[in-house]
């Protein structure tokens, strides 16, 4: 390969095509193109398309199934953080049944659509019930909470062990050098720094778990892609209720990012609170948020 | 109990208090520990020397059996280490380790990382854990530095705190793995003035290093390995000015 080093100037790249500011504007001129060209079309949509006497109208509609969606994503996400922790230490347990068993789960709940699942749970578990007539009156919303919980807890050990495997080999025998058991060693040592470790990972499998609530319409969930489907199918309007549907999702997604902003920060045990705010970690520096103590 | 009081609880006792016995250890098809045999008497500094791969760190971590070993058998003050029905967490309490890569918990501060073992392993009530570790940073030089992060401290601080924490289980014997392989040159000499002074405390400690000075001024017995096997085993003076063994003099001449 050496000859490649060998030629003139030209050959070489060593001459300047462009150099890095002129990169830099062309850079500016596309993202400020791209921008541009992307609100136009938004103000062009809201001018032209939204009808904001039907928007005002089924406003009520939209809270009543943002509300019923808050419930289903609290509940799935405190079951599936939680459970989804203990899947991923079953899933580097030292007893090669229990790790095998979680690998299994995980294989199986990561591999199939979340669809399938629904169905599965929401048509097939009372077809297959045992004992007579399936015992639950509307199984609607507890198969969705189900549903999510099953699949997310798969996701959510993928990250616990992620975590846990990147804390450093000498951690753990530092701690039972101390004669930690292997339970204080992971109590104390090992999960406090896997945490933080899984802490991205976690945050963004409970933003996509926000997300896959939009899924539950197929089961009959009066939620939000419902109350949308039924707009637009009433009315031939499809913009004016997709307009509440985007900002309903992003009122949940962006405040569940805040959230894990906040938590990371808090898990960030050697930044000083003055060095860093989280203000400023997530509107990037030079914003002037947050530097006012 | 101070480090002193502990080390008067051993003294004379008819067995050393590190003792090898026919030691094997095998990785995979190599031969790690061939048939080792070695002691280390309370109050005594013991120093293991040879080139790298001999066996030295491996020899030292199945002292606390962070390494399983095949035959032979290891003994801590006549209790066998390598029985596979040893109570392991508590022979460990009385084993203080420091590692190359220091190892601290980096989520929790100096004192953090020093009062942990006290309190987990022994139950130390807090207060009590926290006078002794803030008496141990003093007496690693590290007064002020008590509520400091590992990230916050240099290479040598953070191993005069992993020396810190390891004695505050008032440990028996002290294990030093080539603690001061991964520091900058200019801050091997604090960290070393720390091990100087516990053995002139009379802590007993096994060292792996490579820091020649350090071994002649202050090992009373020099052990040297090479390919798995302790190929002298001598008073360190005798071992520095007439090295009775072919392997001893090769080592040695290759350091000049």
């Amino acid at each position: 390969m050496s000859e490649a080093y060998e030629g003139t100037s030209e050959e070489t790249g060593r001459d300047r095509l462009a150099d890095d500011t002129l990169i830099r504007r062309i850079g500016e001129g596309a993202t400020g193109l791209f921008a541009a060209a992307l609100l136009g079309f938004l103000g062009w949509i809201l001018v032209t398309q939204v009808d904001y006497r039907l928007l005002a109208s089924v406003f009520p509609r939209f809270v009543e199934a943002f509300r019923l969606v808050l419930f289903i994503v609290v509940v799935s996400s405190i079951l599936s953080v939680s459970l989804g922790t203990m899947m991923g230490l079953a899933r580097i347990s030292a007893s090669p049944l229990t790790a095998r068993v979680a690998k299994g789960y995980v294989e199986f709940f990561r591999g199939t659509p979340l669809l399938f699942q629904l169905f599965v749970i929401f048509l097939g578990i009372p077809r297959a019930w045992p004992f007579g007539a399936f015992p639950v009156g509307d199984w609607r919303i507890p198969a969705a909470i189900i549903g999510l919980t099953l699949n997310h807890i798969a996701y959510v050990a993928e990250a616990t062990r992620g975590g846990v495997n990147a804390v450093a080999d000498g951690q753990l025998e530092a701690a039972r050098s101390l004669g930690m058991s292997r339970v204080q060693s992971m109590r104390k040592v090992i999960l406090p720094q896997a945490w933080r470790n899984a802490l991205p990972a976690i945050g963004n499998d409970q933003i996509i778990l926000v997300k896959d609530t939009s899924l539950l319409t197929v089961i009959a969930v009066p939620e939000i892609m419902s109350v949308f489907r039924n707009v637009n199918s009433n009315q031939f309007d499809p913009w004016t209720p997709l307009v509440w549907v985007c900002l309903f999702y992003l009122a949940m997604t962006v405040s569940m990012s805040l959230l894990v902003s906040l938590l990371e920060r808090r898990a960030d045990w050697d930044l000083d609170d003055d060095e860093y705010s989280w203000l400023e970690r997530l509107f990037g520096s030079g914003s002037g948020l947050g530097r006012d103590r | 109990m101070t480090v002193d009081e502990s080390i008067a609880r051993d003294g004379g006792s008819d067995h050393p208090l590190v003792e090898f016995d026919g030691v094997n250890k095998y990785f995979g098809e190599i031969h790690v520990l061939d048939d080792v045999d070695l002691a280390v008497e309370t109050r005594e500094v013991s120093v293991v020397i040879g080139p790298s791969g001999s066996g030295k760190s491996t020899l030292l971590r199945c002292v606390n059996r962070l390494e399983e070993i095949q035959s032979g058998e290891v003994r801590l003050d006549g209790e066998a280490v390598s029985a596979p029905d040893a109570d392991i967490d508590r022979l460990r309490q009385r084993v203080g380790m420091v590692f190359q890569s220091f190892n601290l918990f980096p989520h929790m501060t100096a004192l953090e990382n020093i009062t942990i073992g006290p309190k987990e392993v022994l139950g130390v009530p807090a207060e009590r854990a926290r006078d002794r570790a803030e008496s141990l940073i003093a007496k690693v030089g590290l007064g002020g530095q008590a509520e400091s992060y590992p990230s916050e401290l240099s290479g040598g601080q953070q191993q005069r705190v992993a020396i810190a924490r390891a004695l505050a289980m008032d440990p028996d014997v002290m294990l030093f793995d080539e603690v001061t392989s991964a520091l900058d040159p200019e801050l091997v000499g604090e960290v070393l003035d720390v091990m100087r002074d516990l053995a002139d405390g009379g802590m007993t400690m096994l060292v792996v290093t490579h820091e020649m000075g350090f071994a002649r001024e202050v090992g009373d017995r020099i052990t040297l390995m090479s390919d798995g096997r302790i190929v002298e085993n001598t008073p360190a003076d005798r071992f520095f000015d007439e090295p009775t063994t072919r392997r001893g003099r090769e080592f040695l001449s290759r350091l000049l």
